[in-house]
């Protein structure tokens, strides 16, 4: 016993040393950062709660995170959504499984810098693919990126960004499903909705549950695609809390502020995680 | 299988030992160094003809799609091969999305400081000199300052030090697609009246008048404040809550009623706006001197002309322009103490601030030097030199003087000025609200 636990802690050092001094140390610094006023290097004065007051009173703040709440739930439902309903597709066909499975998951192997990048020549106004397209066809060129439309027109590129992910762990748990359970349906006489409902969702809604905690908490963390696609605009529209943190901590070097701003998001992420999980929790099912 | 892992734990021994092994190597290196250093040091008697090596770092913004970076590097390899015990890490990056700020900051205090630095001697240095990182030139022995313009007076800070030595100068103005004015049969902006008639001009065709990112509206908001106020009040402080500033700030929403910009110029960035006038689709873009470069490439440099923003208000004096020299050469503290280091860094300095380098690298960006002037220059980069020459007054840009949170704000309220959510006046009072 003594010699088990002596591997024990020998093989968890190192992991531990890794995850603490990668990322336990930097967030006890970001939390101390976070009273402060400071550029993060040569100008520093101890501002106590100040940071946590000016983000109570911050607008822009207040609209980042609705917006990034918009986001979250936009890409819960249409990420998690259409990944199921292409898994449950790909799952019944018999021919091309391999080419849809490739193809649905392709756009994961792209960097989000490249998809950004992808859609703002695809949205821009004057020479952009769709307003190329209306203008050829004789239509007018439509401005896509506004204040209304904004966040909407970033939440089409996260959540095709992300679909094949959780495509890939959904069909992998539907094809984990026994076919006994289906031929005993059949004879059953059973539909082909209500093996759907009935049946193929209940069997993997653990991993759906999974994938639901996944998408929810991620949301937390998308960046690349508001920031290259509309910089957080038109007029803050489109802003997240990731967009504005970066803005705050590295262009405005308000990193006091900033860290303010990422222990907001961390908070809120283990908090929705938690919910989640808790709204979510229910038997576990075994086949 | 288990054949299999035990190779492989093997493999990664093996790997293991030799990145340990490795990392002696190279401290046993510097020891070496170190020794040899001190040893040569020591000796000075007796005459050695191997002179002990010296490792330098230089970070600079010269390098990415920067012009400079080649003719940079030519130089670095030349200084090299006449002090062969000199060897330089060439440690450069763009200055593009402040990227640079970042590194040199964390770089300063995580004592990794570079031995020599081309960076900006604006707010951005203010934290290195105050915490004595860098040199006062000055008093640097052996630090040679002579033959300068009046671009090294411009780098005097506040406690009547000089800590960085320009290498050349930029001006900001409004570059004007000649052709397109031709064709269409606009005037050449050179009154308030002419620039207003312009936009309204072109805003009835399919050119956009301005080419601009009301988001990245750093060069707007700088030239329609000093439209409105000229040098003197351009030149105040944030925290005067000057009524030019609002005032110049209102204007861009005048003039975005009037369609001087493209509808999407909120959610474009600048490298966008620059492709409008680039390919001929604007007449009209706000920039600065380096974007002679990307004009050339483009093969439009002819096509092209750049003017002073008209300056309407009383007092002020079309002509007047936003530039001056806002990077330098700094020597770092840590280098310049370094007895070891000490000689090399002076020499390279004093190399690099040469009339003859200054030249050299100025030729490659069009960018007027800070020593001597540049010969056969196109007639279109001489009227950009002749600006600034006849200039009556010259002033940096407004975000290298104040609080960065601040200009922010400002530049990136402007969509909600022109969609008419905000006022110049509360955009202002809320900068300077920032900035305490």
């Amino acid at each position: 016993m003594k010699g088990d636990k002596l591997y024990i802690f020998l093989f968890l050092t190192p992991a531990f040393a890794v995850t603490g001094i990668f990322l336990y140390y930097p967030f006890v610094e970001n939390i101390l950062q976070s009273f402060y006023k400071t550029d993060g290097f040569f100008n520093s004065t101890f501002v106590g709660l100040e940071n946590y007051v000016r983000l109570l009173n911050d607008e822009i703040a207040r609209g980042a995170l609705f917006n990034s709440l918009e986001l979250m739930l936009y890409v819960t439902i249409f990420q998690v959504g259409i990944a199921l309903i292409l898994a449950i597709m790909v799952n019944s066909i018999t021919k091309g499984a391999g080419f849809f499975r490739t193809t649905f998951f392709f756009p994961i192997v792209i960097s989000g810098a490249a998809i950004g990048l992808l859609f703002t020549l695809i949205y821009n106004y004057r020479n952009g693919l769709l307003n190329e397209m209306l203008v050829n066809l004789g239509f007018e060129r439509v401005l896509w990126l506004t204040e209304q439309s904004s966040l909407y027109m970033v939440a089409i590129p996260t959540i095709w960004n992300y679909v094949g992910f959780y495509f890939v762990i959904l069909l992998t748990a539907i094809q984990k499903i026994p076919n006994d359970f289906y031929e005993a349906a059949q004879l059953e006489g059973i539909t082909g909705m209500q093996k759907m409902f009935k049946l193929t969702i209940p069997l993997i809604v653990s991993d759906l549950k999974t994938c639901i905690v996944l998408a929810i908490t991620g949301t937390l963390k998308i960046f690349e695609l508001v920031y290259i696609i509309t910089k957080g605009g038109p007029a803050n529209s489109s802003e997240v809390l990731g967009t504005y943190m970066y803005q705050k901590a590295f262009q405005d070097s308000a990193m006091g502020y900033g860290a303010t701003l990422a222990v907001l998001i961390v908070v809120l992420g283990l908090t929705l995680a938690f919910v989640t999980n808790k709204l979510l929790q229910r038997d576990e099912v075994t086949y | 299988m288990k054949k299999f892992k035990w190779s492989l734990l093997l493999a990664l021994l093996f790997v293991v030992i030799g990145l340990a092994a490795c990392g002696d190597d190279e401290t046993g290196s510097s020891t070496d160094d170190t020794e040899n250093t001190s040893d040569n040091g020591d000796d000075t008697s007796a005459e050695e003809t191997e002179q002990e090596e010296v490792n330098l770092r230089v970070v600079t913004t010269m390098a990415g799609t920067d012009p400079a970076g080649e003719v940079f590097q030519q130089v670095l390899d030349d200084f090299q091969e006449e002090n062969p015990n000199i060897k330089i890490e060439n440690d450069s990056q763009s200055a593009d999305a402040g990227t640079i700020r970042t590194k040199v900051n964390t770089d300063f205090s995580s004592d990794n400081e570079p031995d020599l630095m081309f960076y900006f001697n604006t707010v951005d240095a203010d934290g290195l000199i105050e915490e004595g990182k860098v040199v006062n030139l000055e008093e640097a022995e052996g630090v040679d300052l002579s033959g300068y313009n009046s671009m090294l007076e411009q780098q005097r800070r506040e406690d009547g030090n000089i800590y960085a030595a320009p290498q050349s100068g930029f001006y900001e103005g409004l570059f004007i697609n000649k052709k397109l004015f031709e064709e269409h049969g606009v005037e050449l902006p050179t009154t308030w009246e002419q620039y207003e008639a312009a936009i309204e001009k072109f805003a009835e065709t399919d050119i956009v008048p301005i080419a601009a990112s009301t988001e990245d509206s750093y060069y707007v908001v700088e030239h329609y404040i000093l439209a409105a106020g000229g040098m003197e009040n351009y030149s105040a402080a944030l925290a005067d809550k000057n009524e030019a500033w609002a005032e110049g700030l209102n204007n861009i929403k005048k003039h975005a009623d009037m369609g001087a910009f493209t509808p999407d110029a909120a959610t474009i960035d600048l490298a966008l706006a620059q492709e409008l006038f680039k390919q001929e689709q604007a007449a009209m873009i706000f920039e600065g001197s380096w974007f002679w470069g990307q004009l050339e490439e483009a093969g439009m440099g002819e096509d092209v002309t750049v003017l002073p923003m008209p300056v309407y208000a009383e007092g002020g004096e079309t002509g007047e322009l936003v530039g001056g020299a806002s990077q330098g050469w700094f020597i770092s503290t840590k280098a310049y103490e370094d007895e070891a280091k000490k000689d090399a860094v002076v020499s390279l300095f004093n190399y690099l601030t040469s009339e003859e380098t200054i030249i050299k690298i100025a030729e490659a960006t069009g960018q007027p030097p800070a020593k001597g002037e540049l010969s056969d220059l196109a007639d279109y980069l001489k009227a950009g030199h002749d600006l600034v020459k006849n200039a009556p007054a010259v002033a940096l840009p407004i975000n290298d003087r104040i609080y960065p949170e601040s200009f922010t704000h400002m530049r990136t309220s402007v969509p909600e000025i022109v969609s008419g959510d905000k006022q110049g006046e509360e955009v202002l009072e809320k900068a300077v609200e920032m900035a305490k």
